[in-house]
Parts: structure tokens; C-alpha cells; sequence
């Protein structure tokens, strides 16, 4: 494999203003948003004290989950030294980072008091996941950064394989953190599992790769620079390989549930007569975000397919938004069993009714706006990407 | 207007009761001013967490104490209103109260 | 020293020595002049609720109670599942028997506090004396400990408040919940909503006293707590449930 060369995108293209203008616009009205809800308090969203959690978790929770997966790349060829990844390192840096941070920035201004951030930083509960997760996450950032400038800077390479390991270790950790911030719920049913845990981080490496496929293909085709189809198939199969392992671990989540009598109710309502929660199930997160991506990465029509790929990505991800909706307020709209063997009349119970609000939603996109805008920019000014990816560079196995 | 609220741009003018204490109740004046921060952490911690409900743990207390009325209606006005015993010293460096968000600005009625 | 004490300066002294104790075991149970020292756990304020004897009309009377001591309820923009809610009336209905009954369900006070478990930044926290609080200085308003409590207990605060009760600060962005009127209780009161009914259908006291009126009762009487399987060991108990 010949010497790959990293270099910053050159020329000055109205591409590249178009696209962080429209983006620093929705970055805009996200923060607009954000004004409009701490000002006025959250009865301006559709969150209430039954669905605590709403839309702007749902996307922070998919990006920062994305974030820990985006990172398998550059993981695979530091930890388990597969050569053809090592080009892909440094924009699998790059994006876990850009991705986590666009997460976190969501979190942290749908707040009741983000003024008091400073508050969670300095007050810890060591019992709390939820504090151990703030820990890691800024860990996280600490680590990658260093990573990255172990890759970066020639005389530091050889030390990037051992901050590699950590990496890996620490976001495994990660993952298996945010995903605990539901599984050690005991009081709802649809949580108290501790195989969340784990489904997380199949999670991640599926929404990861996804959107790092898409940013890839997207980067290269753009700045019309070359990239092989060994290195797309590739990343293509190991998507198909995860977005087979989510399913099989939401099987056994569910099975599993239905099968213990005590969370039946939750799952009758999940996957049969939850209504708008049922059909995001089975059409988004099954359908859409599971059987379909599959059936285009490997079908022999699709096979190979750039395009094809791509909207398997997309799909992966819509999938992976849904997921996350049944799952967070899915999981809250379905009232807590307090009186088994009695049905409540009166004063609680029933579905919790939500609408995700306009403000809720601009937030979210601005955070996978915050998300893109930061890769942009380091690309473009910083040496992330190979000058070019094609066959005869990337390709080990090669032949003439 | 400004008239009534210039003569309340003192913290100790106006008709609040600390105006016409005779005796020392808490610290001197500048100790408190350097170190209210702390002490205001200190005692909402003995208050809240510890339940130690003393007079001098309780910001009713303080506000009892420091609130002015209004001349002409007989009402108090609230603590951290402009000119007011808060604000006249917070306004003039520039740091925020976050106490009012939460905590009554007036004695309570009856009082 | 004399050896010996006349039988005048005994009957005295051992008069006033009884006089002394029997005035002073009263004053310590009736004086509760302003705790000077932290609260200890040598006591745990706990509640037995007794469904049976308590109508819906009473339960009604408890939720206005707590109302009017705290003054939540009357938030004007929230709406539906927004509004705060410290205490609610739940009616429950057997699904064997058909059999309604009514309680009101509040903070538990548990002695394992899920609440206070997943709190990031310690606000959530139980006091020495087993009442729960959220601490709002240093709350954030994450919510998590609305997702962890089992009981549905605690309210978020959606929009600016205004007219605080003074023994209450509550506030835009922070999470609250019934606190067992804890600024009543250290004064040697009683809570609010127990205050406001008849006292054999509410019993409020110190869990630890073997000889309180609630200790007492819950000796006699068959009595669960809401969700018993949890092991929160809740300071709230029912009996008719």
C-alpha cells in the first residue's frame, strides 16, 4: 500500500458556503429556539411531568450514541490493525467528536436551569450514571483530541495504536453508560433491562457507521477526490453486519420482555396497540431501519451500489431516530405499573399524550447542524482527509 | 418616581427595620459585602440540608429585615427591585441574583 | 458531708427532682424552639394512611391543603400533565372484585430513595430524618429523577413563578415534590394535608419511636406500601389497599 497523503480541501467553492450558511441558519434558529423555551419555561414545548424527556433527547441521545460508534473506524485499524482503515482514522476522530459534541450541546440547553451547568460540573453524585456519564463524556473528548494529535503529529504515530486501545475502552464504557441511564430505571417497565446496556453499543456501531459512510462518500464526492470501491464495500458489509445485529438484539429485548409477565403490558402497547408508537416501531425502526438497509447492502441487485449504500445510511438513521423515540417516549408515555391487579380510574395512569413541539424539533436539527458544521470546517482547513482513497492507494490487497 | 427610589439607594435608607436597628445583628458591613456569597451558600445549606431553621440561617429573615414599603400604599417593595437593597449594590458591579427566581421578594402577608 | 439526710431535704429534693424531670420531658416534647443543632437520624418522619376510613371528599380537602401551604396549583400557562401536582387523588378499582378505593398518593419518602440515587449534582436528597427533598439551589432541572421515581411524585416547574409562599421558594426550570412540610415538622408540627383531616384516618409521627401513635398502629394493623417489591422501604404506608 502506497503512501497515503492527508491534505486539506483547496480552492474556494460556493459549495462550501452554501452548504455552512444554510447550516450556521438552522444552528441559528435552534439557538432561537432554546431563547424562546428557557425564557418562557417548558410549558412552551410539548414535555411535561409525564414525558419528561422529549424530542431534543431523542436526538441528542441518537448523536451522542453515533458519537461512541463513529469511532469503530478508526478503532479497528488502531486496535485490531486492519491496514485498510488507517487512511479512515482521523475523519472517524473527527466526526465521533463533532457528533458527540452536537449531542451534548442539545442536553445541555434543554436544561431547565443550563445556567447552572457549572453546578453539574463541580457537584457530583458518584451514585448518579447520569454523573459518571458527564465524566466520561468530557473523558472522551480529552482522549479522542489526544488520539488524534497522536496521529497527527509524525513522531507521536507510534504511541496512536495504545491511545487507541484506551479510545476503544473508554467509549465501550461510554455506551455502556448512556445506555444505563435507562437500563437501572426500576420504576418503568420499558426500561429495567440490563441488556440496554449492550444493545447501545450494537446501537452505536450501527448509527456510527452510518452516518460516517455518508459523511465519507459525501466529502470525497464533493471535492471530487477519489474513493475506491474497496473501501465502500468494505464499510458497506461491516454496516450490513451491525444493522443485523441491532435487530437481533431488539428481538431479545422484546421477546424476552413479553415473555416475563410483568412487562407484557408494556410491550403489548409497544408493538400492537400503541398507535403512533406501533407504527414507528414496526415501519421505522424494523422496517425502515433494519430489514431495508439490510436488503439494499446485500441483495445482488443493490450489491456494490454506491447510491445504494448511501440511502441505506439514511435509512439507518431515520430507523435509529425512530428507535430512539419508541424507546425514550415510548417508554415514558406508557403509565407506571404502581397497583398490579388494579386498574387506576382516577388521577394517573392512561397513555401520556405528546406532540413533539416546533422549538423541541429545531433544536434537535440544530445540533446534527452544529454536528456537520464542525466536520466541515476541520476538513476543509485541517489535513483530516486522503487526498485520495482510490483502489491502488487504499487497497492492501490490490493487485497492479 | 426616580425621587423614591434615590432615597432608597442606600442600603441603609429607606424605612426597611435594619434602618432603625440600634444593635449589631450580623457581621460588619464590608465583612458581609466581600463574603455574603459564602455565607448566603453556608446557611441555605444549614437551613435546607441540615434543618438548623435558626434567624440567622433564613433568608425570610434577611429580607424581613432589609424590605422597604412604598410610602404611599403602605406595601413592601420587592427586595431586588431597582434601588432596592439587592440590586443598588449588584447593579452598580454587575452581577446577577439568581436568589429571586425561587425566593419570595416580599415578607410574607401578615408579616 | 452528713451521712445521713434528713427526711425533710429528701422529700425536697427527690419532689423537686421529680417536679424537674416531668415538666422538663414535657417541655422536650412540646418546645420546638428553632433546632440549633443539625437534624440527627435518631428519628424518621413517616405516615399511615388509612384508605378506609378516608372519603374522596377528605382526599380532595388534603390535595387543597397542600395547595394552599405551598402555593402550586395555580399556574397559569401550564397545561394538562404540566401543572404541578405535589399530591393527587388516585382511584383505584380491583380488577377481581370490582372494588374502588381512593388514596392519596405523594413523595413516598423512601429510605432508598431511586431519586436520589440518579441525581447528578446531589439535589435530590434525603435528610438524616428520612424526608426527601430536592435541593433547588443546586438543581439543574434534568429531570431524570422524574424518570426514576416510581411514583410519579415529582412535578417540574414549566414556566416563571411569581407570589411565593415565603416558607416556599419554588422557581422556573427546578424539579419539586411534596416535602413532608418539613418547614412545619421542625417546628413540631404537622403536615399540612394531615392537619386538614381527621386524625384516625391519617396518622403522621416518628417511625423509630416504638411508642408513637404510628408505630403503635402499624403493629396492629395489616398496612403495604405502594410498589413493595421495589424494597424502597417508603416512609408513606396504606392500609386498605
Amino acid at each position: 500500500m502506497s503512501n497515503i497523503r492527508f491534505e486539506q480541501i483547496q480552492g474556494r467553492g460556493s459549495g462550501f458556503y452554501l452548504l455552512t450558511a444554510f447550516l450556521s441558519a438552522l444552528i441559528i434558529v435552534a439557538l432561537a429556539s432554546v431563547y424562546y423555551m428557557e425564557h418562557n419555561g417548558h410549558f412552551v414545548t410539548g414535555m411535561s411531568n409525564r414525558i419528561v424527556w422529549g424530542t431534543p433527547h431523542v436526538f441528542a441521545i441518537f448523536l451522542i450514541v453515533a458519537a461512541s460508534g463513529a469511532l469503530n473506524v478508526a478503532s479497528i485499524s488502531s486496535v485490531f490493525h486492519k491496514k485498510m482503515y488507517k487512511p479512515l482514522s482521523r475523519l472517524s476522530g473527527l466526526v465521533a467528536l463533532a457528533l458527540l459534541a452536537g449531542g451534548l450541546m442539545i442536553l445541555v440547553l434543554d436544561l431547565g436551569r443550563p445556567d447552572r451547568l457549572i453546578v453539574a460540573m463541580t457537584e457530583y453524585n458518584f451514585k448518579s450514571i447520569f454523573a459518571w456519564n458527564i465524566i466520561l463524556y468530557n473523558g472522551f473528548f480529552v482522549i479522542v483530541g489526544i488520539y488524534l494529535w497522536m496521529m497527527f503529529e509524525r513522531k507521536m504515530n507510534r504511541f496512536s495504536s495504545k491511545v487507541g486501545i484506551v479510545a476503544f475502552l473508554w467509549r465501550l464504557i461510554l455506551t455502556t453508560g448512556t445506555g444505563s441511564i435507562f437500563g437501572f430505571l426500576v420504576a418503568r417497565q420499558a426500561y429495567d433491562a440490563v441488556i440496554m446496556a449492550p444493545m447501545f453499543i450494537i446501537m452505536s456501531f450501527s448509527f456510527g457507521l452510518a452516518f460516517f459512510i455518508l459523511i465519507l462518500m459525501a466529502s470525497y464526492k464533493w471535492t471530487e477526490r477519489d474513493l475506491g470501491d474497496a473501501i465502500v464495500n468494505r464499510l458497506g458489509n461491516l454496516l450490513g453486519v451491525f444493522v443485523a445485529a441491532v435487530v437481533y438484539f431488539v428481538g431479545i429485548y422484546h421477546v424476552g420482555n413479553m415473555y416475563l409477565a410483568e412487562n407484557s403490558q408494556v410491550e403489548n402497547f409497544i408493538l400492537f396497540n400503541g398507535g403512533a408508537y406501533t407504527q414507528l416501531f414496526w415501519y421505522g425502526q424494523i422496517l425502515l431501519g433494519g430489514l431495508l438497509p439490510i436488503a439494499l447492502i446485500y441483495s445482488p441487485s443493490t450489491r456494490g451500489n454506491r447510491s445504494m449504500l448511501g440511502l441505506a445510511s439514511v435509512l439507518v438513521m431515520v430507523g435509529g431516530l425512530a428507535q430512539i423515540y419508541v424507546l425514550i417516549i415510548g417508554g415514558q408515555a406508557y403509565p407506571i405499573e404502581m397497583f398490579p391487579g388494579k386498574d387506576i380510574v382516577e388521577g394517573y395512569g392512561g397513555i401520556a399524550t405528546y406532540v413533539p413541539s416546533a422549538p423541541e424539533i429545531l433544536l434537535g436539527i440544530g445540533g446534527i447542524s452544529v454536528s456537520l458544521i464542525a466536520v466541515i470546517f476541520f476538513i476543509k482547513f485541517l489535513p483530516f482527509l486522503p487526498e485520495s482513497l482510490a483502489d491502488e492507494v487504499a487497497d492492501p490487497h490490490h493487485k497492479g | 418616581m426616580a425621587t423614591i427610589f434615590a432615597q432608597y439607594s442606600n442600603n441603609l435608607s429607606g424605612n426597611s427595620d435594619a434602618t432603625y436597628r440600634t444593635t449589631s445583628f450580623h457581621e460588619s458591613v464590608s465583612n458581609i459585602r466581600k463574603m455574603h456569597p459564602e455565607f448566603l451558600k453556608h446557611k441555605r445549606d444549614e437551613t435546607l440540608r441540615k434543618g438548623v431553621r435558626t434567624e440567622e440561617n433564613s433568608l425570610k429573615e434577611c429580607i424581613n429585615c432589609h424590605a422597604n414599603t412604598n410610602e404611599n400604599t403602605g406595601h413592601y417593595i420587592g427586595i431586588n427591585d431597582q434601588g432596592q437593597f439587592c440590586s443598588s449594590c449588584h447593579k452598580e458591579v454587575s452581577v446577577s441574583v439568581d436568589c429571586f427566581s425561587c425566593h419570595r421578594t416580599t415578607p410574607a402577608e401578615g408579616h | 458531708m452528713s451521712e445521713s439526710i434528713n427526711r425533710r431535704d429528701f422529700i425536697k429534693t427527690s419532689t423537686a427532682a421529680v417536679g424537674i424531670t416531668t415538666i422538663a420531658s414535657g417541655i422536650t416534647l412540646t418546645t420546638f424552639a428553632a433546632n440549633k443543632d443539625p437534624v440527627k437520624n435518631n428519628k424518621r418522619w413517616g405516615m399511615l394512611i388509612d384508605t378506609k376510613r378516608l372519603s374522596g371528599q377528605e382526599i380532595d380537602i388534603m390535595v387543597n391543603a397542600c395547595k394552599q401551604e405551598h402555593g402550586w396549583g395555580s399556574e397559569k400557562h401550564s397545561v394538562g400533565d404540566q401543572k404541578p401536582s405535589w399530591i393527587k387523588k388516585v382511584k383505584v378499582k380491583d380488577r377481581l372484585t370490582q372494588k374502588e378505593t381512593s388514596l392519596p398518593l405523594m413523595c413516598q419518602h423512601c429510605e432508598h430513595p431511586p431519586c436520589v440515587d440518579v441525581c447528578p449534582t446531589n439535589a435530590s436528597m434525603k435528610r438524616n430524618d428520612g424526608i426527601v427533598l430536592v435541593d433547588r439551589h443546586l438543581c439543574i432541572g434534568c429531570r431524570y429523577c422524574m424518570m426514576a421515581c416510581p411514583y410519579d411524585a415529582r412535578s417540574f416547574v414549566h414556566e416563571d413563578l411569581t407570589n411565593q409562599k415565603a416558607h416556599m421558594p419554588r422557581g422556573k426550570g427546578t424539579v419539586e415534590s411534596c416535602t413532608l412540610c418539613v418547614h412545619k415538622v421542625d417546628e413540631g408540627e404537622q403536615p399540612a394535608c394531615v392537619a386538614s383531616v381527621n386524625s384516625e384516618a391519617i396518622i403522621f409521627g416518628d417511625l423509630k419511636d416504638s411508642n408513637s401513635k404510628i408505630s403503635k398502629t402499624l403493629r396492629k394493623i395489616q398496612s403495604t406500601q405502594i410498589r413493595a417489591d421495589l424494597n424502597l422501604n417508603t416512609g408513606v404506608r396504606y392500609s386498605g389497599i
